[in-house]
């Protein structure tokens, strides 16, 4: 065979050379797609609204959003808007978090808590309770404690569920390691369940940031004083898109915003599930 | 003097089941014991009754004269997969079993690092297991039954997983790092040139039900190299181990077939 003549290996070589610089264009791409992408589509969007649509009535540009952004924080009005949806959105998730969490340790640890609390979980999961927002204004009033309910709704059931799941399939062999040392079962719970646990449990309070989200603003809708859904639909009684725009953006800023901190935070907590 | 470990006329059914039949043996302080048998012979499940991770449904063991009534920290267990704790290092995972015992001062930390060096981990005491080779978590996993300093080292089949050439150097290692200290050791596993290289007898045990067929003494020199796995007398004792269990091998592969 004559792979190792210098003839032959010269053009490998230089194919080898030309595969590298792909490689590298194609990281270059890969690297740059994602803002490609959205300066694209943003161009694109005030391409459309300026010059396609042409009517502020049915869609704003993206430097029209910006611009009301800008004035409505000026003003203090989207402050305003943001504290309150912000605090209808904490307060309902970590009352919904510990309360999940709570429930997924009963649901794991005892069978009879688990056969009662089962049905209503899965039935509740199941049902779009969104639905029952009206039904919480009716009862509590526009404030914003009808929103903090529609949102714990959201978040429980999520966090109950991978709780208890994460709490259930805990490695039998890791269990019993610890047993083989004498372990009490406080000590196995300790140090082998609940940090086996945690990523289920984080991924449950992951999902709840979006569903959390949604339930604050589409309560809103339903009835509020303030609150960004609140100003998303005065905005579109107003036929105001900017400004509905505006609202839409701050949410979901605020989502993807909240969603990139819970990675990092698994990044942080359960660095062990993440290659 | 009293037996390390002494087993009386030890029994265990899986509801009709006879998994292991009046097994008896004294295993006197530091001596290297093998157990090897076909699958399904129970000498996972008598390791694991010694262990104390399951009830005999007859006889007794007795470690140091004492009836074993659940696991405890005079036993340590390596797990034949690492069982290793993922979110831990390897520090530790290796003092786990001091932990779960409230002795973790500064004496039994020492212990366990001068342990992990003993293994050959060395420098990685903060690695994490997924960072690790399969030959090095189970370096972990022995450092971790060493560190609560045992009466007794109870192995189920620790390199099963892991591939030839590793294999026979963890056997090495494991002469090595046994020569240090003399612990009294119960081995299980499915190599007999792995049972005979590293014991001072072998269990042989037999299936259906499982049951001690014969005790073969090693008289081999001390300490062995790798070498030795060539010598006519070494293959001797392997021949005559095979033709004790070869029988039952063949039934249980077929069974496995069917």
């Amino acid at each position: 065979m004559s792979v190792s003549t210098p003839g032959i290996s010269r053009p490998a070589e230089a194919t080898e050379a030309q595969a590298v610089t792909r490689v590298l264009q194609g990281t270059r791409l890969r690297y740059f797609a994602g803002a490609i992408s959205v300066v694209g589509g943003l161009l694109l969007w005030e391409l459309i609204s300026r010059v396609l649509v042409a009517n502020p009535l049915f869609l704003a540009a993206p430097s029209q959003i910006l611009q009301a952004i800008y004035a409505l924080t000026v003003s203090g009005e989207m402050q305003r808007h943001m504290a309150i949806s912000g605090i209808e959105f904490v307060l309902g998730y970590v009352i919904a978090s510990v309360i999940g969490i709570g429930l997924g340790f009963a649901m794991a640890n005892s069978v009879t808590a688990k056969r009662a609390l089962q049905p209503w979980i899965s039935g509740l999961y199941a049902t779009p309770t969104i639905a029952l927002a009206p039904l919480f204004i009716l009862w509590l009033g526009i404030g914003i404690w009808s929103k903090v309910l529609v949102v714990i709704f959201l978040v429980l059931f999520p966090v109950t569920i991978n709780t208890e799941a994460g709490l259930r399939t805990t490695s039998e062999r890791l269990i019993e390691m610890l047993r083989s040392f004498g372990a009490t079962p406080r000590q196995i719970f300790f140090k082998v369940s609940l940090p086996s646990a945690m990523p289920f449990i984080l991924a449950g309070l992951k999902l709840g940031i979006g569903r959390g989200l949604i339930g604050v603003v589409v309560a809103e809708l339903f009835g509020s004083r303030a609150g960004l859904g609140r100003l998303i639909s005065q905005s579109a009684d107003a036929f105001n898109m900017p400004e509905l725009f505006a609202g839409v953006v701050v949410l979901a800023f605020a989502g993807i915003v909240l969603t990139a901190g819970f990675t990092w935070l698994e990044g942080k907590l359960v660095p062990w599930t993440k290659d | 003097m009293a037996p390390k470990l002494a087993v009386a006329n030890l029994g265990k059914t899986f509801g009709e089941l006879a998994a292991l039949q009046a097994i008896s043996l004294a295993v006197e302080r530091g001596e290297f014991i093998s157990v090897v048998g076909p699958s399904g012979c129970g000498k996972t499940t008598f390791l694991r009754i010694v262990a104390g991770l399951e009830p005999a449904s007859t006889g007794e063991v007795l470690l140091d004269g004492r009836a074993v009534h659940g696991p405890g920290g005079d036993r340590g267990f390596v797990f034949q997969t690492d069982s290793l704790l993922p979110w831990r290092t390897v520090f530790a995972n290796a003092i786990i079993g001091r932990e779960v015992a409230g002795q973790v001062g500064p004496a039994e930390r020492q212990r366990t690092m001068e342990l992990l060096k003993l293994v050959g981990l060395e420098g990685f005491e903060h690695y994490h297991p997924r960072q690790l080779s399969g030959g090095m978590r189970q370096r972990v996993n022995l450092a971790r039954a060493l560190a609560i300093d045992p009466e007794i080292l109870l192995m189920d089949e620790p390199f099963s997983s892991l591939d030839a050439q590793t294999r026979e150097i963890m056997q090495t290692e494991l002469m090595r790092i046994w020569e240090e200290g003399r612990k009294t050791v119960l081995f299980v596993t499915h190599q007999i040139d792995e049972a005979v290289f590293l014991s001072d007898r072998v269990l042989v045990f037999a299936r259906r039900p499982g049951r001690l067929r014969e005790t073969v003494e090693i008289e081999l020199p001390r300490p062995r190299a790798l070498a030795i796995k060539r010598t006519p007398g070494f293959v001797r004792y392997v021949d005559h181990i095979w033709r004790l269990i070869e029988d039952d091998v063949r039934a249980s592969v077929i069974e496995e077939k069917v």
